[in-house]
Parts: C-alpha cells; structure tokens; sequence
C-alpha cells in the first residue's frame, strides 16, 4: 500500500525527463573526462552519480514535506542566505577558483558549496510568499519597490563575486513572479523598459571605445563608470565581436561554436568528438559549462533536441503544478523555480552557441557539479510537493 | 484594494509557459541552422584547425649501367627518433624540452653517440614541426643501433626512423655523369599545390648530370599523410596516408667495365676519356679526370668540401669531356683531308713535297721536331701527321670546305647529349673572325685551322662524334647516355629511342682514303700512334698535340681518336690529357690498355 500511495504521489512523467536528463549528463561527463587509461574519468563519473543519488533523496525529502512549512520560513532562509553570501565576500572565509569567490567550505571537510544556489531558491521563497500573501495590494508601487529590493539585494552581492551569470537568473525570476502574481502589466512594462535601457548603455559603454580604439586605461574607466570589472568588460567585448581576442577570451566561445556546428546531424558519434578529445574545448569547462557542446557535437541535432525535449516536459509538468495549486504562493513558488530552470537552460546553451555572453552558468542536472545539482533537485522537490498536495489537498494520500 | 483572479493567475501561467516554449523553440531553430545549414562551415574550421598535411617524399628512382650493375641507389639509413607527443607534460613547453634532452642524453650514454642537437634545436622543432618526430640522430651506424635495441631501459617516445639516403655504390665512378643531389628547396609561391603542405620534409633534387636531367623522372611524385593535432599542436592520430610514388629508373649505355679502365687509365692526370658505340651513339664510357665522390653531397655536402671542391685549381668539378673545350690538334687532320676530297680540291692522289717547314707570309709552319717529311700522300701524310701536307691541302680545300665538312660532322657544336652545361666548342670562319676582331681571314688562319690549332676548340665528345662520322661511313649520331626508362612496377625497361642522326654524303674511296691514313698511324711502324697498338684488333686512329696556357709554358694537351675493330667499327674512343708530352707518346700507352681491355671483354671479343 505504501508503494502505491507513493507511485500515486508523484508525477512520474516529470521525474522520468529528470532522471533521463541526469543519465545523459553521467554519459557525457564520461565521454568529456575520457582520456585512455586515466582513471579520474571514472572517478568524475562516480561523484556525479553519488550527487545524482543525494539529489534524489533530496527531491522525495522536499516533495514529502510540505512546501508551506519553508514559505513560513521563507524570510529566515533568505536572511540566512544572505549571510552566507556575505561571508563568500569575506576575505580568507569565501573560496577563491578561477578567480571567482564563489564557495564556502564545510567545516571539517574537503567540500564546497555555493551559497548562490541556496539563495537562487530562498528568493524564489521569499518573493513567493510576499506577493502571494493573501491581501496584499499589488496595485501600489511599494510592493513593486519591496520585490526590486529583495532580489536586488543578493543580485549585488553576487555581481561582487562575480557571477554575473548567476546573477542575470534573478530577473526573469523577478518578473515572472510578478506577472503571475498581478503585478500591472504596466508597471512591468516600464521596469523592462528601464531595464533594457540599462543594458544598452553598458553595452554601449563597453562596445563604443572598443570601435573608436580607445586606450586601454581610458576603457577601463568608462567601464568602472557603470560599475563593470575588466574580466566582465572583457567578456562583453567578445560576446559583441568574437574576433577581437580568438585566442583569449573568445577561445571558449568559438571552439564551443565549432563543436555544436561540426556535429551536424547525427553528431560524430559517442567518444569521438574531436573538439573535446583534442582539448579544443577545455577540459576544465567541458564537463561543467559546455557539456552541451560535447553532446551537440557527438551526437548533432539529434542529441541538442533530445536535451531541449526532455527541458521542455519538466518546465510544462512543473508549470502544471503552478497551475494546480490551492494556493497562490505554491503556484508562485512553482513559476519561480520552473523560471530559474528555465533561465539556466536557455542561459546555458545560449551561451554555447554564441547568443549570450560566455556567463559561466551550468546546464540543470546535466552538467557536473554537486551543489548546483543538489540544488537543483531539491528546488524540484518542492514543486513536486506543490503538485502532489494540489492534487490532493491535505488529505494525502 | 485590486487583485487579479485565479482565472486570470492562471490565464498567466499559461502565458509564462508559453513564453518558455517559444524561447526552447527559438534556441531549437537557431540549433538546426548551426548543425544543418551551416555545420560545413564549422566542420571545415574544425578541420583547418586540428589536421595538418605532411609532405612525404618520394624514393628516387637507381640508375644502372647497360648491365644492370647499380650506379646510384637508394641505402636504408637508420636515425634515431623521439615522439614528443609521448613525453608532453603539463605546463610550460620547457619542461617537454627538458624531458626531450634527458632521454637524449640517456641514448647518449647507451649508444655512445654524441649528442648532436642543442637545446635551442629542440626548442624550434617544438615550435615549427610539432606533429613530426624529432631526429635525435641520422644515420647511426649498426653497433649503435644494436645497443639501443638491446637496452632493457625503457625509453618512452623513442623509435628507429628508416630513412632513404641517396648512395653511389661504385664511389667517384662516373661521378660527373651521374651527378650529384641536394636538398630541394621548398616552394614558397602560394599558388604552388605544394605548399599547402603544413609541414614540407624535401626531396632531394639532383644537382648536375642526369641526377638533375632525369629528375623528373628519377624523382616520383611525393606522398602526404593527414595527421590529426590537439589543442597543443601535438600528434594526435594519423587520418590518412597517400603513400609516395618511388621514382622511375634509368638504364644507361654506359658500362661499368670500361668506365672504370678508363678512369684508372687517366686517373693520375686531368684529362677526359669517351668510348662510343658508332653505330648508335651509345656512350659506354665518359670520364673526366680528376673526378669526385658524389656521395660525399648526401644528403648535404659539408661547406668545407664544397668549397674545397670549388677551387681545387685542377677543376674537379668540370666534366672535361663533355664541357671542357680544347684544342684539337692533328686529330682535326683527318676532317681537312676528308674535305678537301669531298669536295674535289683534292683528289686522292694528292701529294705535296715536305722540306720540315712552310713559308706562308713572314710565317713558318713546322713539322714536328722540324723533320723533311720528303713527298708525302694523303695517307703517308696522316700516318706522320706532316703539318706542311695539310697547310697546303687546306690551302688548296679553302676554309669554306672544311668548315661546311668539319661542322657536318659535328665540329664545333653540341652533340644534344643529355646532360646540361655542355660546350660547343669553336670552329672558326671568316665571318666569326671579322666579328671577334674586325679583321680578315688570312691564308694563315687557314693553315692553323688545318693542323688543328688557333681559335679551333673542341670537346673530347665531340671528338668522339665526328671519329664516329669516320667509322660509320658518314652518320653523326647524337651520343646517348640513356637506354631505357622503367616506371614503378614495371619489370622491364622500355628503351629510349636513338635520336635521329644527321647523314652526311660521303664518297667512299674518299673515306677508304683517310680511313687508311688512320690505320697506318696506328699499324705502320713509323706512325705516330704505333704505341697504341692491340695485337689481333686491327684499329685506325690519329694523334694530337696541342699547346695551352702561356706562351713558352710549353704544356700541352695530347689527344688520341680511335675506332676498331676497322672493317665494322663497334668502339671509338677519345683520351684527352693535360700536360703529355705528345699524342702519341703520352696518351697512345693508355689507349692501347684502353682497347686490349676492351676487347679483352668476353662480350666485345673479336678484333676483326
């Protein structure tokens, strides 16, 4: 009876996408770690498995509990966050790879995390329980100023990291929340408005001096003007025209082009996709960020479609959830996770394929990584818990 | 206070879901245009930046002599080889050079080779011809190579690299005829298809004789491999292979057994030897001494020899019997008598009254050594090579006639033998004379022409032709070097065709005449080539004695023409050497060991 009431409780055709996504992640985090005769491409394979698995208990944990007991929460989970990101900033606390402070370590223990991930569901939380409060006047600028302020806040602190990418996710999460929730369309208007203003003038800012061939320092300073570092200025200026660094910042963005193109339809095949054996993509990205380059290119269009499919049912059954639930901050909570998955994916293969510039974000439950993945998870947990109690209310079954 | 409903939350799920498919659908569409339409382009990009083209050279093609004996080959040479790709390192490039001159110095150590490239070398290889393997070493000798292979040491990257090296088996032999190679330079135009090698390993190309006349034929067509690079530049598999075309091979008319009595008969002086097969040109023998080890040019001549080479004041590298141009002598005498028959100044009867001198002008013209050679006939007169005969037969013939019949039988112009850089010699007329000093022809210059001296110039080998006109009864065959050809593959050679040859109307008592007067040179006890003489092959020939260099040097060139056996001549042989004491003396002894060892042949027997 257990077993049924479980089968029951869950939305099998959503978690079945997860776990196919997930299996094809563990595929080609093999075929992008392969090295003959090297072993750490097994180990790479294992830790992704074992993620896999603690982000499944994860999942059922959070789908089992009721999402309403982290909604009454929701301030002090974002609050926690905050502190957290704060203390990344830190010196001598936060860690520092690749010249982002983006990790905290776990006291006692050789692992990381990141405390973006945490704070990309506690805003989803926090946003969630403040416009779905029943009696709340989404007519009045201050609710619109109040949201601005609580998904601003972390946005700046992550920018500080960097992570621009990370910190881009926050926006869509920002208005799609606001949408559903009844914010007038004309106050969403004029924020878009404002807000695509912003980014052209920093993206004129970046790409006007470069054109009229400025020198070096006088670029550095329009840049600060808008509050860019030289490693975000720089990335901007590729993303604009790719040719004017191919060996430098432009590398990743190129090579990447070239493995998702020659893929051509079939792709060339598992563990024969030259960019990636021969080290054209790097090995440091190519199981993490542009995981989607390696599937694209050893398995073509073939193998894009199938990741942008299986995207596609979680985000319809998860806004399926949205939609069934008795409550308006379960549906709010929902929109705004399925909004963050969402953001990921595009973000990511965006990126990959030269639209975007190169952010640095990963591919939801594909690309490698332990926090990210659990992250993940756990955030589909709770919309797992949105549906099953939309389903049935409080009379579980 | 207004809220929107539920119908309308809902409404706007819907919408974000929407948004959310369309934006799948946007990246799906830009996808398909990536991978579909233009994937070609990404691929070729691919390509260009990860495959690299090698060139691979072709093996040249071995020359033999008309026997078959190998005349240049191609030796197997073992060099010593690092893969670099097998010894990469992370981090900087100077790390895989350390490593690369470690494991050098190990073999080093094993082998008891010295180590041969420096630091800096490897440094540049790494930068320039990374895919390829370094050469630790070229051509190591056997007692290294056996050490290595028996080293138990493991030596990770190191292989044994085969390479073909260009070798003359028979040493300084025919070392002008075959010439020599170098190192061909790579084409640097950028239409050339063969400069989009990435990586250009050359061929070798020849140099001089018929390495660099036949060298497109000896030279194949080279090979490419597509090899596969990673992000590094390093090898990272071979794609394919178009394997090299080895080149066609020559056989040549010349044999091997009288190239080298030839060249061991003028090996202690300069001078130059050619043994022709009359009745078809074929050159069975071209020496020219002092001579050279081509193999000492590969694969690369060290600058020191080269130079050495180059002003040596007894010019080594001369092919004296082809571009070297001499004076003639008395061996120009039978061509005069000949003209003068020809062309009916003269009839056979001729006779002219020898006192030892001749007055022409304030000018004198002796005999040999001034002796009266009382009245002599055309044939009494080339048996003693009477110089006042033949002042006054050229007097008599004119200068038109033995020029007409002198250049008929080839005097004074190229054989169109295959091989570059060859003289034409000089035969003067008045026309030549008033251009080069604006001055008349005088009956003196006559008198000179006839006896074989002033401006007249010749080449041994043209020598040898216009004998041949002798022998033949009036054919002047064009000399060939190559019999035949054999591309790859195939077993036997197909024969190059004899060049048509120039016939000239000969009256033939007039050329039993002169054909005389060269057999008593040789039979008659009183000739001037008696020391020539090989008993039981009955021969004709003639003598000459040139002056050279400065006046009052007294050196001298002494030359000797034969053909044998007389009645159906088959070899005729011209030896020219510096400094002799006359024709007759100096070179007549080394011809006559020339042609008994020639007919000596089992082949050639039957001196007729």
């Amino acid at each position: 009876m257990e077993a049924a009431r479980f089968m029951r409780r869950h939305d099998w055709v959503m978690i079945l996408a997860m776990l196919a996504l997930m299996a094809t992640g563990v595929l080609f985090i093999y075929s992008a770690a392969y090295r003959e005769g090297d072993p750490s491409t097994w180990m790479k394979c294992g830790k992704q498995i074992v993620w896999g698995l603690l982000g499944m208990a994860c999942f059922f944990v959070f789908a089992r509990l009721d999402y309403r007991r982290w909604l009454t929460m929701a301030w002090w989970v974002y609050g926690a966050g905050l502190l957290l990101l704060a203390l990344v900033l830190a010196p001598g606390i936060g860690i520092q790879n690749f010249g982002a402070r983006r990790w905290l370590g776990l006291w006692g223990t050789p692992l990381q995390f990141q405390p973006s991930e945490w704070m990309k569901l506690a805003t989803a939380l926090v946003l969630a329980r403040y416009l779905g409060m029943p009696g709340r006047n989404l007519w009045r600028l201050r609710a619109t100023a109040v949201c601005l302020l609580v998904v601003g806040l972390p946005m700046v602190l992550i920018v500080k990291e960097p992570d621009l990418g990370t910190a881009m996710v926050f926006v869509p999460l920002l208005l799609a929340g606001m949408f559903v929730a009844g914010i007038p369309v004309r106050t969403l208007a004029t924020l878009v408005g404002t807000g695509a203003l912003l980014v052209i003038v920093i993206l004129g800012i970046v790409w006007v001096p470069e054109k009229l061939g400025w020198e070096e320092t006088r670029k550095e300073k329009a840049a600060r003007l808008v509050g860019l570092t030289a490693y975000q200025r720089d990335r901007l200026t590729v993303f604009l025209d790719s040719k004017t660094d191919p060996l430098g910042a432009g590398w990743n963005k190129a090579q990447s082009q070239i493995a998702v193109g020659s893929g051509r339809f079939w792709g060339k095949g598992y563990l024969k996709g030259t960019q990636n054996i021969l080290g054209f993509l790097p090995r440091t990205v190519s199981t993490t960020d542009f995981i989607f380059s390696v599937i694209a290119e050893e398995r073509g269009f073939v193998g894009s479609a199938w990741i942008l499919a299986l995207t596609a049912v979680i985000l319809v059954s998860g806004l399926r959830a949205a939609r069934l639930a008795r409550d308006k901050m379960g549906r709010l909570l929902a929109v705004g996770i399925m909004t963050l998955l969402f953001c990921h994916v595009f973000i990511n293969i965006a990126m990959t394929i030269g639209l975007m510039p190169i952010t640095g974000i990963p591919l939801p439950l594909v690309s490698y990584g332990g926090s990210f993945m659990i992250g993940t998870l756990s955030g589909l947990g709770m919309v797992q818990s949105v549906y099953s109690r939309g389903i049935y209310g409080d009379e579980m079954p | 206070m207004r809220t929107i409903s539920v119908e309308q939350e809902l409404q706007r799920v819907s919408g974000v879901a929407v948004c959310m498919m369309l934006a799948l659908g946007f990246l799906l569409f830009v996808l398909w245009r990536m991978q579909i339409g233009r994937g070609w382009q990404y691929q070729s990009s691919h390509e260009q930046q990860s495959v690299r083209r090698i060139r691979v050279p072709a093996q040249r093609g071995t020359i033999m002599d008309r026997n078959g004996e190998r005349l240049a080959e191609n030796q197997p040479c073992y060099g010593i080889a690092i893969y670099l790709e097998e010894l990469r390192q992370a981090g900087p490039r100077g790390k895989v050079v350390d490593r690369a001159c470690e494991l050098i110095a190990r073999m080093a150590a094993l082998t008891g080779l010295e180590p041969q490239l420096a630091r800096s070398q490897i440094e540049t290889h790494l930068v320039k011809r990374k895919p390829l393997p370094l050469v630790a070493w070229r051509n190591v000798g056997e007692p290294a190579m056996a050490r290595l292979a028996e080293s138990s040491e493991p030596l990770p990257g190191v292989d044994i690299l085969v390479e073909a090296r260009r070798a003359y088996p028979q040493g300084a032999l025919a070392a002008h005829l075959l010439g020599t190679i170098g190192r061909a330079d790579a084409p640097d135009t950028e239409e050339d298809e063969e400069a989009r090698y990435n990586y250009y390993l050359p061929d070798m190309e020849g140099r001089g004789g018929l390495e660099k006349k036949y060298n497109d034929r000896l030279a194949g067509k080279a090979g490419g491999r597509l090899v596969r690079v990673d992000v590094s530049g390093y090898r990272f598999d071979d794609l394919s292979v178009r394997e090299a075309r080895r080149g066609g091979d020559l056989r040549l008319a010349v044999d091997v057994r009288i190239q080298r009595l030839a060249e061991t008969l003028i090996a202690d002086t300069a001078g130059a030897v050619v043994v022709m097969d009359p009745r078809n040109g074929d050159v069975l023998a071209l020496c020219s001494s002092p001579a050279f080890d081509p193999n000492a040019f590969s694969p690369a001549i060290p600058a020191g020899l080269w130079n050495a080479l180059r002003q040596d004041p007894r010019l080594p590298l001369l092919n004296r019997a082809v571009d070297g141009a001499y004076a003639p002598g008395s061996t120009f005498k039978p061509f005069v008598a000949l003209a003068a028959l020809q062309s009916g100044k003269a009839d056979s009867h001729v006779a002219f009254l020898c006192p030892g001198y001749f007055n022409l002008g304030g000018h004198q013209f002796r005999c040999h050594q001034s002796v009266a050679h009382g009245r002599v006939d055309l044939v009494r007169a080339l048996e003693v090579s009477c110089n006042v005969f033949f002042c006054q037969l050229g007097l008599q013939c004119g200068v038109e006639n033995i020029v007409a019949w002198a250049s008929g039988a080839g005097v004074g112009r190229k054989t169109g033998i295959e091989l570059d850089h060859e003289s034409a010699g000089l035969l003067p007329d008045p026309a030549w004379k008033q251009k080069k000093y604006r001055e008349g022809w005088w009956d003196g210059d006559t008198c000179n022409l006839s006896i074989g001296q002033g401006a007249l110039l010749v080449t041994p080998l043209q020598m040898a032709v216009a004998t041949a006109v002798i022998a033949n009864g009036g054919l002047a065959v064009r000399p060939r070097l190559v019999l035949g050809v054999r591309e790859p593959g195939e077993a036997a050679f197909r024969e190059v065709p004899p060049e048509p040859a120039n016939r000239l109307n000969l009256d033939s008592s007039a050329l039993d005449r002169v054909r005389e007067g060269m057999r008593a040179v040789i039979h008659s006890p009183s000739g001037t080539g008696a020391r020539a003489l090989v008993p039981g092959v009955l021969m004709a020939g003639k003598t000459g004695t040139a002056e050279y260099g400065l006046k009052g040097e007294h050196r001298q060139h002494g030359w000797m023409v034969v053909f044998a056996p007389f009645y159906e001549p088959r070899v005729v042989a011209v030896m020219m050497m510096d400094e002799a004491v006359s024709g007759g003396i100096s070179v007549g002894p080394r011809l006559q060991k020339l042609m008994s060892g020639i007919f000596a042949l089992p082949d050639l027997q039957d001196g007729g």
